[in-house]
């Protein structure tokens, strides 16, 4: 948790077109053009010289660091491309998205912990699950300027989701541990685990699945790569930050109620 | 096992766990679903005005452009208030030329004898449609009786003078004043006329001065911010891959539960249930209209996958200690109230997670974070299916069909020591 937050802090995070206004644009190449052959002939359309391209197949996904206008860009382009997709964000909408992402984000925080506070009453447990989700979160973060995930609507709408999610099974463990008083200890704690686990891996699967799909099918549905992969370093992380910290916080705290 | 059939059919959680999905499937036949952009193909214009605005205002500015796409020969357009700021225009299919022009003139028309003011877009009655001769075009037009009569005292005695007609401030056409409009008599028929370089650019002209006067002036100034457009092709592969995505994603989970349960007896119901909550969403969503997007897809996978989550949760919850002999009904019942306090807690933090977003969606409008209203709502309402409607009916399945038959519950355990040991 430490070393990613150090990352984020060192490399910061990239953020995506719905946050820092430009223009991306999805198309398909009429005849075969390597990358820099579509960077370019962009540079030259646009005038822009911040000009990205990936590439799969005959498609490809070019991404603008300005205004473009869509029809122009169209007209100029049409002997050697077929536009599938445009979207341009101004600079006008990016200020209130930012906002409005980090309200959000704060207020998903405040209200899971009072959920959490509410349910369980009592300040250790539920702070350790506070602070799983933390740790949840500041790994996703990190793992996302490590991997070159850009902050985007869609990575924040999965980091929403971890902040829900993510402690569902710290909720599992604390329940087991706390509030159920039938077998010893360590009969609860892997009765636990052995359900935890399987929530966390049949999560991480399917996020997994997603994510392959999306890479293979759809390499343009950038909505749903951002949200998987952050899916799946949040929920890796909750593994650990449940079993490791999350156990060992509650074992001390059981220990010393006793 | 008849009698715990009956039982188990018969419960009012499942009775209305069937009708529900009854309704469900018949309004999916009957309304279908809604899909949004990003699965169609389209084209979304986000319009933002120069200063918030009342109802009022906010109702013409939509209007006004709804009348605007609709005389300019767009079809399937839709166009939606967003907070008190923003407007979205939704169209079917890419954005044909010049809509953004269109969308974005304020259409202030004047026209003017001299320096005096004669007729202004307010006094446009009605439009007849532009004729077009070579590279020359005119829009006829009809002004009110109040309007004919203000042009008759300012344009009397001023034949042969030129009549300067403005749209946006912009010259368009300046025809001289004809003897017979000046003799101070009120005449309703106006027409404004102009030349291009091409036939074509006249007919372009042309619908645009028809298309805003009809329209008439948009009460404030906006500005596009955005431009998003699909072609319907991606549209499809966006819609075939999330099928494939959430048809594979499920195929994952039920692997993993076979995998730990190894009996068909718990898979099918978990893998019927997950299936239900999928048919209720979408039957939710189709009843109120609501937009499909790639977002309320994710939602609807992250739905459907704590769905799955809850059921592990409470069959584990009942399985665990089950060789334990005495009050065997009882167990199972605090057993089921324990993890329905999971259950409850952590659908409570993820609604409480989500809250804010679809708060922002529905306050704010659906700009900026709100294009992930859906992703937010699909959730919520997915959980909330989960907890009240699926999940009672999976407990009452386990309490019915797990605890009155021990021996098959022992042939499990069995079972699975054997394949673990």
């Amino acid at each position: 948790m430490i070393i990613s937050l150090t990352y984020v802090a060192a490399c910061g995070l990239e953020e995506s077109i719905d946050l820092k206004g430009g223009t991306i644009i999805t198309l398909e190449t009429k005849a075969p053009m390597s990358q820099t052959e579509i960077t370019n002939l962009c540079k030259e359309t646009t005038g822009i010289n911040d000009v990205q391209t990936s590439i799969s197949g005959t498609q490809a996904t070019i991404t603008i660091d300005g205004e473009v206008d869509a029809d122009t860009f169209t007209q100029k382009t049409s002997d050697k491309f077929n536009i599938l997709s445009f979207k341009s964000v101004g600079a006008l909408l990016t200020g209130t998205a930012m906002t409005q992402i980090i309200y959000s984000l704060i207020f998903a925080f405040v209200f899971m912990s009072i959920t959490v506070f509410f349910v369980f009453r009592d300040l250790v447990p539920s702070l350790a699950v506070i602070l799983s989700a933390v740790c949840n979160l500041s790994v996703a973060v990190g793992g996302m300027s490590l991997v070159g995930v850009p902050l985007s609507l869609a990575s924040v709408g999965a980091l929403l989701m971890l902040i829900g999610y993510g402690v569902d099974t710290d909720i599992l463990l604390t329940t087991r541990l706390l509030r159920q008083n039938k077998g010893s200890l360590s009969e609860r704690i892997v009765g636990a685990f052995d359900t935890g686990v399987t929530l966390s891996i049949a999560a991480i699967l399917s996020m997994v699945v997603l994510y392959l799909v999306v890479i293979i099918i759809i390499p343009s549905a950038q909505v749903l790569e951002d949200i998987s992969i952050v899916m799946i370093l949040g929920l890796c992380s909750d593994l650990l930050a449940t079993w490791l910290m999350n156990l060992g916080i509650l074992k001390w705290h059981i220990k010393r109620e006793n | 096992m008849d009698i715990q059939k009956e039982q188990f059919i018969k419960n009012p959680r499942t009775i209305l766990l069937i009708v529900l999905l009854l309704a469900s499937i018949i309004s999916l036949c009957i309304f279908g679903l809604q899909e949004g952009l990003d699965l169609k193909g389209g084209s979304m214009i986000q319009l933002h005005l120069e200063k918030p605005v009342d109802q009022d205002t906010m109702n013409t500015v939509t209007a006004v452009l709804d009348k605007r796409l609709n005389a300019f020969g767009v079809s399937d357009v839709k166009v939606r208030q967003s907070g008190d700021q923003d407007v979205i225009v939704e169209i079917a299919g890419v954005t044909p030329d010049q809509v953004e022009n269109i969308v974005k003139t304020p259409g202030k028309f004047e026209a003017k004898i001299g320096n005096e003011t004669a007729i202004s877009g307010s006094d446009v009655q009605s439009v007849s449609s532009k004729e077009v001769t070579g590279e020359r075009w005119k829009v006829p037009f009809k002004i009110t009786t109040e309007g004919a009569n203000k042009f008759a005292k300012v344009a009397e005695g001023k034949a042969g003078t030129p009549v300067d007609m403005y749209l946006d401030d912009e010259l368009i056409s300046s025809p001289q004043l004809d003897a017979g409009l000046a003799n101070g008599v009120p005449s309703s028929e106006v027409e404004v006329s102009g030349g291009e370089t091409s036939k074509a650019k006249a007919t372009e002209k042309a619908t645009e001065v028809h298309t805003v006067l009809q329209s008439g002036a948009l009460p404030v100034k906006l500005n596009i911010v955005s431009v998003n457009s699909i072609s319907a092709d991606l549209g499809n592969q966006f819609e075939l891959g999330a099928l494939i995505a959430g048809f594979l994603a499920l195929a994952a989970i039920a692997v993993v539960v076979t995998f730990k349960y190894k009996s068909w007896a718990l898979v099918i119901p978990i893998m019927v249930t997950s299936i239900s909550e999928l048919v209720l969403i979408l039957g939710f969503a189709s009843i109120i209209q609501w937009n499909l997007d790639l977002a309320a897809i994710a939602g609807i996978i992250a739905a459907i996958g704590t769905g799955v989550d809850d059921q592990i949760v409470m069959t584990d919850e009942v399985l665990a200690h089950q060789d334990k002999k005495s009050h065997r009904k009882n167990i199972v019942k605090t057993k089921i109230k324990g993890a329905f306090f999971i259950i409850y807690a952590s659908a409570g933090t993820l609604i409480a997670a989500m809250l804010p977003l679809a708060y922002v969606g529905f306050a704010r409008g659906s700009t900026g974070i709100g294009m992930l209203t859906g992703f937010a709502v699909t959730t919520i309402v997915g959980v909330l299916f989960g907890i009240f409607v699926t999940r009672p009916v999976f407990a009452q399945y386990i309490e019915t069909f797990f605890v009155k038959s021990p021996k098959e519950i022992e042939q499990e355990k069995r079972r699975e020591r054997k394949s673990k040991g």
